[in-house]
């Protein structure tokens, strides 16, 4: 398989409409956050708010290379969904607690769902999630369908309980699910060599399943991985782990200022922004020109100037609300 | 002094006194506490001491049992209530069953504290009150503090026994500046009586007692109804004596919890002054309390999903209303 | 002793077993772990292991037999094997009934003494407002035929009518005052209503003690005085000659050591300030405080400027002052700003006295009673923080001679 492997997948990655895929999505998860932080600041957005700036590659490149399948998230997921297409406006709506939004204004910046889009949210405990893909890979297995399941984890959900549980059944009742560790070094406050045995994270998962690690700043490389994990779990049914290496440029949440962190620390990886290498990389190889940077930099700055409008002007959720979305109240009609 | 202050120094009182006190639990140390409760104590007495623990509840409080049984004080954090819902097995199976089981042989010296509560559009997931669930668990001791004095004494007291205790914080609580001055002698188990008042006995505790304070203090103003304010340090067990003593006097008894009224606190405290003042009574019991949802992000939403101080004016009005007040 | 073997329970539903068949007959050696018997519970069939190694001495149970679980069902004697073991005798029968499965013992019923019975009268009402119609003798559904009580009633409701039946509204009054409730009292006194004078010979028979609350100017004296007392102060006690004063009904005394004591601050600047920690404020005119009693209240208004005011200005601006505060119409700026304050008990005929210095204020005069030669003790209160012994004791000096200065007070006179 390899070699094949490598020569279409080289065709196909280096194609120019890619970097210009990535280049857009990155560039809108990038903008739309930033934007996040200034409504957060303006009081628009209340809660918790976790920006992902710094992880876009590993977002972008995951969902792309994904492709068709379910996705189950951390709370962390502004990008992700934005990958998956939904659409800004839906979930900028979303972060302003309007009824437009894509959870009706009810979940807010950490529960972002869209089933239509195989969108299963963000979740709030960290590690719960793991095990709903496992289960939701058996399931789509059970009923013959063959897309798998993109499981998104942070370093620190790693070191729970949960996680090793998932690991074991995944593997045990071989379930197509990727585990794609974002390995963005901190939980919290706490740096991944402070609360991890094992400082290489892909190493708890290799005895269950294949298990690599990739440079998470560069969106190509985690594309060509998670295409490789893809087509090994559609192809024999089970599970694969992906440890990509990256890190977050801002704090936690907007609760948290990140000073734990030293400024050397910071600068060294933003050096390595993941957007400004694929721009760079774009550009010198020409997969991008000036001209369409440009114009994408343009739509962008629309879109997400359109999705704040949109939820400015959307209404508040009615009283009602409250009580609805509680119970669906139907029965199955499948069962006599 | 800040809540978490006085929680702070309450801590750093008992490491202090006491080489067996440690502390464990996510970001406790190097990070100084998610809510900043423990800053400076990683600082101040080490690794050793002040332990920063991976994201695991249930091996956190799991491993503070083991502590415990062999004679170490530790202080878990769990570093909100809602997670330690993945620490139920530690917390409902074992801290309050190993002693009883062992015949009285096991000693659990342990507090495992906990912000819980509504703060502000953090969503379903991050927004529970869950004081009822620990403390219909026999063997445990739930306690809890609405201002500085009392964080500083009850957590102390905490520390101090040879009991495992659950202690609950709000998260609403931790910046607000309160009074402080140390205490003699103070009973953690003993309700306090915030406001002497004539007409109504009003039970509460955390945040919602300056909810309650504020709309007594209106309820005076403007409808002349007096309240009697009760704040409960203790959730298991309960002072029923200081309550019953009351509602003697004021004949009315109404109970404010931000849980879902369902099953809550209030239902508790209202059955028991049902059963035991009966004939006392003027009206019945009033619970206000949270409605039966989980709590929305929406700001609008969220604030009609748990009690206010203007609900709690609102509603004991109108009760007053209808049972003669 | 022998070792009993008991019905075992082999779930935690079972209650009773069945020896269905003794695998062992009495006089059989057992070994630990064999099976001695077999029981039926619940439908199932189990086996029955020895714990204990030897003799099955008597079997207590017969096969198709029924007993409780905990119930021995055979005996055995624990050792070892001993190849001659006696022969058993086979059991009598008797012998077997000699140790009788002990008998089921039926529930214990403790008898407890009747329950007391709560016995309300009928009526739609709140439990308490029940309870109050029973000890007032009240026919509540009656009542409230009658609509002379609401439905539903509460304690309020039945308060009232007992009130409006037993009590003259001055009485009703008077229970306010001395914090009596309705209830005791018409217990204490049943069968008829209660005006003013049963009650008041109520109260005084019990020594009931009549409450009198403390006014909000009472408060804040009491709270100023708590804070003042305690701050570093000193007395001088003089003896002054107030013979050529020539006061009267109009210009009373009071009004002429105000003029006095206001001209001779003038000399003295600490006695016209304030503390403020890190400095004084120096007033330039003299404000002087007269302390008044009116009504159970004390006050001490302020007459600002005296330096430049006369005589008769001071005495109407005395009287008005004390009218405002019998009719309680005193602004807070009339209280204020006052540097040191005069208090006469003289009239009562009080010889001497110390006073306490309102707080913020550097000092206080306290004039006691004028004998026939015109003498009178003063003391004076100085806040030692501002006025230190020496200035004390200048001022007291200088008053001494300004109230024997003919001139000074011919001058007074005119103005
Ligand atoms: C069960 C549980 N425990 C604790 C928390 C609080 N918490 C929220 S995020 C977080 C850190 C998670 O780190 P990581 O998995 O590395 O994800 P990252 O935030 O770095 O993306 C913690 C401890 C939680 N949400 N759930
Ligand atoms: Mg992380």
């Amino acid at each position: 398989m390899s070699f094949l492997h490598e020569v279409v997948f080289y065709t196909l990655t280096m194609s120019q409409t890619l970097a210009e895929k990535f280049y857009y999505l990155m560039k809108l998860g990038r903008e739309f956050e930033l934007r996040c932080k200034e409504e957060y600041l303006k009081g628009n957005i209340s809660g918790f708010l976790h920006l992902a700036i710094g992880q876009e590659a590993v977002h972008v490149g995951a969902v792309v290379g994904f492709g068709k399948g379910d996705l189950f998230c951390p709370y962390r997921e502004h990008v992700l969904a934005l990958a998956r297409g939904i659409e800004p406006k839906l979930i900028m709506a979303e972060m302003f607690g309007k009824v437009t939004g894509v959870s009706r204004g009810k979940g807010g910046s950490m529960h972002l769902y869209e089933p239509r889009l195989d969108f299963y949210g963000g979740n709030a405990i960290v590690a719960a999630h793991i095990p709903h893909a496992v289960g939701a890979g058996y399931a789509r297995k059970l009923m013959g369908e063959k897309a798998g399941i993109l499981c998104i984890l942070g370093d620190g959900a790693t070191n729970n309980g949960t996680f090793f549980e998932s690991l074991n059944i995944a593997s045990l009742w071989e379930v197509p699910v990727l585990f794609l560790c974002e390995n963005n070094q901190y939980a919290i406050g706490t740096h991944v060599s402070r609360s991890s045995y094992l400082k290489d994270l892909f190493l708890k998962a290799r005895d269950y399943m294949p298990s690599v690690q990739v440079d998470g700043m560069d969106v190509f490389e985690v594309y060509r991985a998670v295409i490789k994990a893809k087509e090994y779990i559609e192809e024999y049914g089970k599970p694969y782990f992906i440890e990509a290496l990256t890190y977050r440029f801002e704090g936690h949440s907007m609760a948290d200022k990140g000073d734990y962190r030293s400024p050397r620390e910071i600068e060294m990886f933003k050096r390595r922004d993941p957007l400004e290498l694929l721009l760079k990389r774009s550009l010198k190889e020409g997969w991008l020109t000036e001209e369409q940077v440009r114009l994408i930099d343009k739509k962008v700055e629309r879109l997400v100037e359109e999705s704040v409008e949109f939820a400015k002007n959307s209404p508040e959720p009615s009283e009602e609300e409250l009580y609805s979305d509680l119970y669906c109240g139907v029965c199955s009609d499948v069962i006599p | 002094m800040l809540y978490r202050d006085a929680l702070n120094l309450a801590l750093e009182h008992a490491l202090e006194h006491d080489h067996r006190v440690v502390l464990l639990g996510e970001d406790v140390g190097f990070y100084g506490g998610n809510y900043k409760v423990t800053e400076g104590l990683y600082a101040k007495y080490g690794p050793k001491r002040v332990i920063d623990t991976p994201i695991a509840e249930n091996s956190i409080v799991g491993t503070a049992v083991g502590m415990a049984m062999m004679g170490l004080r530790p202080v878990a954090e769990i570093m909100t209530a809602n997670f330690s819902m993945l620490a139920m097995d530690q917390i409902v199976n074992q801290m309050p069953k190993l002693r009883y089981m062992s015949g009285g042989k096991v000693f659990l010296p342990l507090v495992v504290r906990m912000p819980q509560g509504v703060a502000k559009q953090l969503g379903s997931q991050h927004s529970q009150s869950l004081e009822h669930l620990f403390a219909s668990i026999p063997g445990l001791y739930v306690l809890c503090a609405s201002d500085a004095v009392s964080a500083y004494h009850v957590l102390l007291y905490a520390i101090r026994m040879d009991d495992p205790v659950l202690f609950l914080e709000h998260v609403l609580l931790y910046g607000v500046d309160f009074p402080f001055e140390p205490l003699e002698g103070f009973d953690p188990f003993r309700a306090r009586i915030l406001r002497e008042g004539r007409d109504v006995t009003v039970v509460s505790y955390l945040k919602m007692t300056h909810d309650v304070l504020k709309a007594s203090q209106w309820l005076e103003e403007r409808e002349g109804i007096s309240c009697e304010v009760i704040d409960l340090l203790s959730l298991r067990p309960i002072d029923f004596e200081t309550i019953y003593g009351s509602v003697k006097k004021t004949k009315r008894l109404v109970v404010v919890y931000e849980a879902p009224k369902t099953l809550g606190l209030g239902a508790e405290v209202s059955a028991r002054v049902s059963e035991e003042l009966f004939y006392f009574l003027d009206a019945p019991p009033l619970r206000i309390a949270g409605e039966e949802v989980p709590i929305p992000y929406n700001r609008k939403l969220e604030l009609m999903a748990i009690p206010t101080p203007e609900k709690v004016y609102a509603q004991i009005v109108q009760w007053g209303r209808r049972h003669g007040l | 002793m022998d070792y009993e073997i008991l019905m075992p329970q082999f779930s935690d539903t079972m209650e009773v077993g069945r020896v269905a068949r003794w695998l062992k007959k009495e006089g059989d050696f057992v070994e630990r772990g064999e099976v001695i018997a077999e029981i039926e519970a619940e439908k199932a069939v189990m086996e029955l292991q020895s714990f204990k190694r030897g003799l099955l001495k008597r079997i207590l149970v017969r096969e198709g037999q029924e007993v409780p679980v905990g119930r021995p069902i055979a005996l055995m004697e624990l050792g070892e094997r001993i190849e001659e073991v006696r022969r058993p005798t086979a059991p009598p029968t008797e012998e077997r009934k000699a140790v009788p499965p002990p008998i089921e013992e039926a529930p214990k019923v403790v008898p407890t003494k009747p329950p007391e019975r709560v016995e309300l009268p009928s009526g739609f009402a709140s439990p308490y407002a029940r309870l109050l119609a029973k000890e007032m003798g009240l026919e509540l559904e009656e009542l409230q035929k009658e609509g002379r009580l609401p439905s539903p009633a509460h304690a309020k409701d039945v308060e009232g009518l007992l009130r409006e039946r037993y009590f003259t509204p001055k009485a009703l009054e008077l229970l306010k005052e001395y914090e009596l409730r309705a209830e005791d009292l018409i217990r204490a006194l049943p069968d008829r209503k209660i005006d003013e004078d049963t009650l008041l010979a109520y109260v005084e028979r019990e020594g009931i003690p009549k409450r009198l609350p403390v006014s909000s100017v009472q408060k804040s004296l009491i709270s100023n005085l708590s804070k003042s007392f305690v701050l570093p102060h000193y007395h001088i006690y003089e003896v002054f000659d107030l013979s050529q004063i020539p006061w009267d009904k109009d210009i009373t005394l009071t009004h002429w050591l105000i003029k006095i004591v206001g001209d001779a601050m003038q000399f003295f600047e600490r006695l016209r300030a304030l503390f403020k920690e890190d400095y004084y404020l120096l007033y330039p005119h003299s404000n002087v405080g007269v302390a008044m009693a009116v009504g159970e209240e004390l006050y001490a208004p302020v007459i600002k400027e005296v330096n430049r005011k006369g005589l008769k200005e001071i005495a109407q601006e005395v009287r008005e002052l004390k009218k405002k505060a019998e009719e309680g119409r005193l602004s807070l700026e009339e209280l204020q700003g006052g540097t040191l304050t005069i208090s006469n008990l003289g009239m009562f005929g009080i010889r001497s006295f110390d006073a306490v210095i309102p707080y913020g204020q550097v000092c206080i005069i306290a004039v006691g009673m004028q004998d026939e030669k015109g003498m009178a003790h003063i003391t004076f209160t100085f806040d030692h923080r501002v006025v230190n012994g020496f200035h004390g004791a200048l001022f007291v000096k200088h008053l001494k001679e300004k109230v024997l200065d003919r001139n000074y007070i011919r001058f007074l006179k005119k103005v």
